[in-house]
């Protein structure tokens, strides 16, 4: 039998909306001028929201990552607390693995030294916010095919690096047509619906 | 008796800041409630078995009514008799999501079905959303909650791609076809359930676009544009006997978008099907007496019953009438002549101050989320939300 009450990590019950009601509960966000909700903000995916899974004392894992208007990690501990890591602390650990990497002590591009997980700093670079934090370092990651397979390996669960690259590569657009046509517009035009609430499909009696 | 357990209520600034800007009503009070319907898990899990075997019986009842051309009797009109028809031969016209409205399921009164929004359903994000956060906010466990509606619709999405196949394939088949949504300029409730119904489908991983619907282009023979970009898809949250009554072009137009395969338009038009009210009484005609079912009939009852038109919303038109068919009482607003059915009346759960409780019940190919509005005998546009958690 189907059961009603599914395991799943907690943001993906609501998805990128969860993310976001995450982070205004915190209440640690600066609020941009000119911005007014979700919706607003969608149109401008530059960021990307990432869940981060402390899986073993010190090792962690990608549970969740969507595309944001700002780049935010929530970070999972092991006792089930939560975390939202600051700017500063995302570029100190960004910072710290770079340095792991120009030493060629990075797991990320040292194949040798993989296995037993991965830092909260490799994590962070093995995600897609690591890809938009640590762009600076990109050149040094990106061409490296370890990098590849272990950022497939970061993640808790091959359908979490499924969904992940669902959203952030959708590069394959259908062909758009732009041949001369003969089109109608302007329905429900009229502007006679007014005020907040729905004016249909709300609970019947 | 409905059993309640009281929250910290969100603010309305966190509400705003998700989209949700309807968070007042008219006369001042906070449209949420401040309290939560404590639901068993046995009653959590009767709720979902109840969606799936309904969700079956109105496939059964969808295909009779095709089968016996019923379009007339459950007030189809005339001009989307060929869209229904047409939607209804093939899978891709895929139904996204629907609401059951239902009474009983707690305190021992067993899940009867009121009515089927299959077409427009709103009270989507108060469901996904916003009791989620309720309970995160109080910090209770959001786990112990029958919501995975976000989820379910975002595979639902992905069906559009692979069908009866896995979600998780979408990845592999989908090649980049695009959701354009829709809502009718003016209701900013109608604009964010349709823009959260886009970041959906966003996170499922289709490229969408929002557009009013005065804005949207159509043509019978190239299909749907929006920005000079054609769009596969179109989802409109306004409902199909509208735009049969009050845009008799458009839906001439949707029709031969769909005859010529330009366009796969959602809900698909046979969600109207379901949402005629008439249909409950093909229900009963099918499947008398199922314990999922209310008698109703197209001729008034000789019992307690509530008289509904086939398409009113809202509690609008609805009476309750005696055995003898006098009104007892009487919905907010009427809906001209339209043909009613007449149901068995149920009463709905009440609390201890005798507020009445009715269950909202998603379903995206699975039932997948409850919620609960609260009012009186006939619930109307002033009725609350009300969360729920899992004991």
């Amino acid at each position: 039998m189907k059961h009603y009450i599914k395991k799943i990590s907690t943001y993906a019950m609501a998805g990128s909306m969860g993310a976001l009601a995450m982070v205004a509960m915190s209440g640690c966000e600066r609020k941009p001028a000119g911005e007014s909700d979700a919706f607003t903000r969608a149109s401008q995916k530059q960021g990307a929201f990432v869940v981060i899974d402390e899986v073993a004392p010190g090792r962690y894992r990608i549970a969740e990552e969507y595309p944001a208007d700002t780049t935010r990690v929530i970070l999972r501990k092991l006792d089930g607390t939560e975390k939202i890591l600051s700017k500063e602390e995302l570029d100190a650990l960004v910072k710290e693995e770079a340095a792991k990497i120009d030493a060629g002590e990075s797991p990320l591009t040292n194949p040798q030294l993989s296995g037993g997980g991965l830092s909260l700093g490799e994590a962070i670079l093995a995600s897609a916010a690591g890809a938009i934090i640590g762009s600076w370092i990109g050149s040094k990651l990106f061409n490296n095919p370890n990098y590849q397979r272990t950022r497939q390996r970061s993640y808790k669960s091959p359908s979490a690096y499924r969904r992940s690259v669902d959203s952030f590569s959708k590069a394959k657009r259908s062909p758009t047509s732009s041949t001369r046509r003969s089109t109608r517009s302007g329905f429900f035009g009229g502007g006679s619906r007014s005020g907040s609430r729905s004016t249909f499909g709300g609970f019947g009696g | 008796m409905v059993r309640l357990e009281k929250v910290a209520p969100l603010t309305p600034e966190f509400l705003e800041r998700l989209g949700f800007h309807w968070h007042t009503d008219s006369d001042g009070t906070s449209y949420v409630a401040d309290e939560i319907v404590v639901v068993s898990e046995a009653e959590a899990e009767a709720y979902y078995e109840a969606a799936n075997t309904l969700y079956d019986m109105y496939v059964e009842a969808g295909e009779y009514v095709v089968e016996k051309n019923l379009f007339h009797d459950i007030g189809i009109p005339f001009n989307l008799v060929d869209a229904v028809k047409k939607s209804w031969e093939n899978d891709v016209h895929w139904h996204i999501y629907g609401r059951f409205d239902l009474a009983g399921g707690i305190g021992g009164a067993p899940i009867k079905l009121l009515e089927f929004n299959a077409d427009t359903p709103t009270a989507l994000f108060e469901t996904a959303i916003v009791q989620w956060a309720l309970l995160k906010a109080n910090g209770m466990d959001e786990a112990a909650q029958f919501n995975h509606v976000y989820e379910a619709i975002r595979d639902n999405f992905r069906r559009l791609i692979v069908l009866d196949g896995n979600p998780e394939d979408f990845g592999r088949y989908y090649e980049g076809w695009k959701i354009l949504f829709s809502a009718i300029r003016g209701s900013i409730e109608d604009e964010n359930t349709t823009r959260l119904l886009q970041k959906i489908a966003d996170d499922a991983g289709f490229h969408t676009d929002f557009a009013f619907a005065d804005e949207v282009e159509f043509s019978d023979e190239e299909g749907i544009f929006f920005n000079g970009e054609r769009f596969e898809y179109w989802f409109k949250l306004i409902p199909w006997e509208t735009i049969a009554i009050e845009e008799s072009d458009l839906a001439r137009i949707l029709t031969n978008i769909m005859e010529n395969r330009k366009a796969i338009i959602l809900n698909p038009a046979y969600t109207l099907m379901f949402q005629s009210k008439g249909m409950m009484k093909i229900l009963w005609d099918l499947f008398p007496n199922h314990p999922l079912l209310l008698e109703t009939s197209f001729e008034p009852l000789e019992r307690k019953q509530v008289q509904k038109p086939f398409f009113g919303r809202e509690g609008g038109g609805v009476r309750i009438l005696d055995a003898r068919g006098r009104e007892l009482v009487r919905g907010e607003e009427a809906y001209g002549e339209q043909p009613s059915i007449y149901q068995a009346y149920e009463p709905l759960p009440a609390d201890e101050e005798g507020r009445r409780y009715q269950a909202g019940l998603f379903f995206a190919y699975e039932g997948c989320g409850l919620g609960y509005r609260r009012g009186g005998e006939i619930l109307g546009n002033m009725s609350k939300f009300v969360g729920h958690r899992i004991d």
